[in-house]
């Protein structure tokens, strides 16, 4: 698809000889895009959750918070945690949201709490157990409760990572204009479906108006996006 | 928890203890309640959402300990001897008392609480009253208050008609059929019931956390029938519920979050409310056991001639 999106958004900008966008250049604006539109799954998932609540959604083929949640499942993903010391766990580090981190022995979830809240966890009805643990984050670390659990391999991470970032790679030709070499050891296609593409060359384009300073491109872009975003 | 064999019921899978699993279907576990519930009843689409789970395990916690006060009739028994100081610790687990009984020559003897206080802490004082201290400034204290003393030596006289009586072994005649003492008890306004009691006698004192007995009581066997709140002394994992009460359970965690949290119409509260209130009181009929055969038996004394 990268291929495809970067011919797209070349054919727009070269029209009037706007501008030419270097591949270095492509693959920073891509990786921008692709960002963008995966965080905004989420906003829009949770938004159709809403719609559903206020029974403006419809089921089978209309069921559109299922094809947001089949897009996000695609990012999921997980690992078993490393442990740092005692109970302290290492989160991996791509991850967007964890979803559900897991006490291995038993397979129970260990649930998030806060910093604050974990303090009044004190009580003898409300101390954490092995059968309910709970764990804090604390920068890329979680400590786990009770302070029991400090297996090596004891504790996993549900989650959903960030997407790789894309890059469009080639081979030099002669004449100096780089030809898609869909072979290279590093490249990446994006990771969004096909349906996004017409939003990825929007929002490539809105970068890459900028780049060049032709207001022209960035507003096309703007309001091609805004078009796509009110049709959802 | 998944169902377990036929074999794995009766024999633990040969494991031992072999009887852990004998009667566990009457249950269902606190895990399994808390997970049903969050997936059931929490959720994007459900009245309860943004629910964590520990806010849904206090509140089927807190519904477990209730039930176990009164609703369960899952009356736990401990027998202890006396000790030498008329004294009885209360259990781990204990809350309140159901029934405290001696168990004397294969009999076992219902004990009635004392309605008079019989234990005190006492403070050392000087021959003019004034409280004695260390050089702390602490209160210095004797082994036993006087009233504990005589309650221990059996020195203290009781107002029931035991042992301790002031009018035990009296002498009394008869004089045409009626016994008349040359004390007051019954003589005018009939017996005082309430103290109508010849075994030993006891008062819980709560804070201390012991049973004190008179002292009829030592070196007795003492048998405790007791509630405790179902807690099982912090193991979740052993935390359980009769699974006719499960459904009020969920009502109970339904009920308790939507009525504490922002924004929740007035209706969908009351309507939690009247939910949890009636399916506890189904359970409640239910475990009752309100069986046909014993009020049977009970009924067939009906026609005894009273003389």
């Amino acid at each position: 698809m990268i291929n495809s999106v970067r011919n797209t958004v070349l054919a727009v900008i070269n029209k009037n000889n706007y501008g030419y966008i270097s591949p270095s250049d492509f693959n920073l604006f891509a990786k921008q895009a692709q960002l963008d539109i995966f965080e905004k799954y989420f906003q829009k998932y949770n938004a159709q959750i809403n719609k559903e609540n206020a029974r403006v959604s419809g089921t089978g083929l209309a069921d559109i918070a299922k094809q947001y949640e089949e897009v996000i499942s695609t990012f999921s993903t997980s690992s078993t945690l490393t442990r740092v010391s005692a109970n302290k766990y290492t989160l991996p580090a791509n991850y967007y949201l964890i979803d559900v981190v897991q006490y291995n022995p038993t397979g129970v979830e260990i649930e998030p709490i806060s910093e604050s809240k974990l303090r009044y966890m004190s009580s003898t009805l409300m101390s954490p157990t092995a059968a309910f643990p709970l764990y804090v984050q604390r920068g890329n670390n979680i400590d786990i409760f009770p302070t029991t659990i400090t297996g090596v391999s004891d504790v996993s991470a549900f989650y959903i990572r960030y997407p790789e970032d894309p890059k469009w790679t080639y081979v030099s030709l002669s004449n100096g204009e780089p030809m898609f070499n869909q072979s290279a050891v590093d490249y990446q296609d994006f990771e969004l479906p096909v349906t996004d593409e017409p939003e990825l060359v929007n929002l490539i384009l809105q970068y890459a108006g900028i780049s060049v300073r032709e207001g022209d491109i960035y507003t096309f872009g703007d309001r091609e996006e805004q078009k796509e975003d009110a049709s959802e | 928890m998944a169902y377990i064999t036929q074999f794995q019921y009766y024999t633990n899978a040969g494991n031992t203890p072999e009887d852990v699993n004998w009667g566990s279907y009457q249950y269902v576990s606190l895990a399994d309640i808390v997970n049903n519930f969050m997936l059931i009843y929490a959720g994007n689409h459900e009245l309860v959402n943004n629910a964590n789970r520990y806010q849904v395990l206090f509140h089927a916690k807190r519904a477990i300990q209730e039930l176990n006060y009164d609703a369960f009739k899952e009356v736990k028994v401990l027998e202890l001897s006396v000790d030498n100081q008329l004294r009885f610790v209360l259990p781990s687990d204990y809350v309140n008392w159901v029934r405290i009984s001696m168990y004397s020559d294969g009999y076992i003897f219902p004990l009635t609480e004392n309605i008079q206080v019989n234990s005190a802490e006492a403070y050392l004082q000087d021959n003019s009253g004034r409280i004695l201290f260390d050089q702390n400034g602490n209160i210095l204290r004797p082994q036993y208050s006087g009233l504990d003393y005589d309650r221990i030596t059996g020195a203290q006289k009781s107002i029931y008609m035991n042992p301790g009586s002031q009018f035990n072994g009296q002498a009394g005649w008869n004089y045409d059929g009626t016994w008349y003492f040359e004390y007051s008890i019954g003589a005018r306004f009939g017996l005082n019931t309430e103290t109508a009691n010849r075994n030993p006698t006891f008062r819980i004192d709560k804070k201390t956390g012991v049973i004190n007995f008179s002292s009829e009581m030592m070196d007795k066997l003492c048998i405790l029938e007791y509630v405790a709140d179902g807690m099982e002394g912090g193991d979740a994992s052993l935390i359980t519920v009769n699974k006719l009460f499960e459904d009020y359970v969920y009502a109970y965690i339904r009920y308790a979050i939507l009525s504490s949290k922002f924004g929740v119409q007035e209706y969908i509260v009351n309507r939690a409310r009247k939910e949890k209130t009636a399916l506890l009181r189904n359970a409640k009929i239910r475990i009752s056991n309100m069986h046909p055969g014993r009020l049977l038996m009970n009924l067939r004394g009906q026609d005894k001639w009273l003389k």
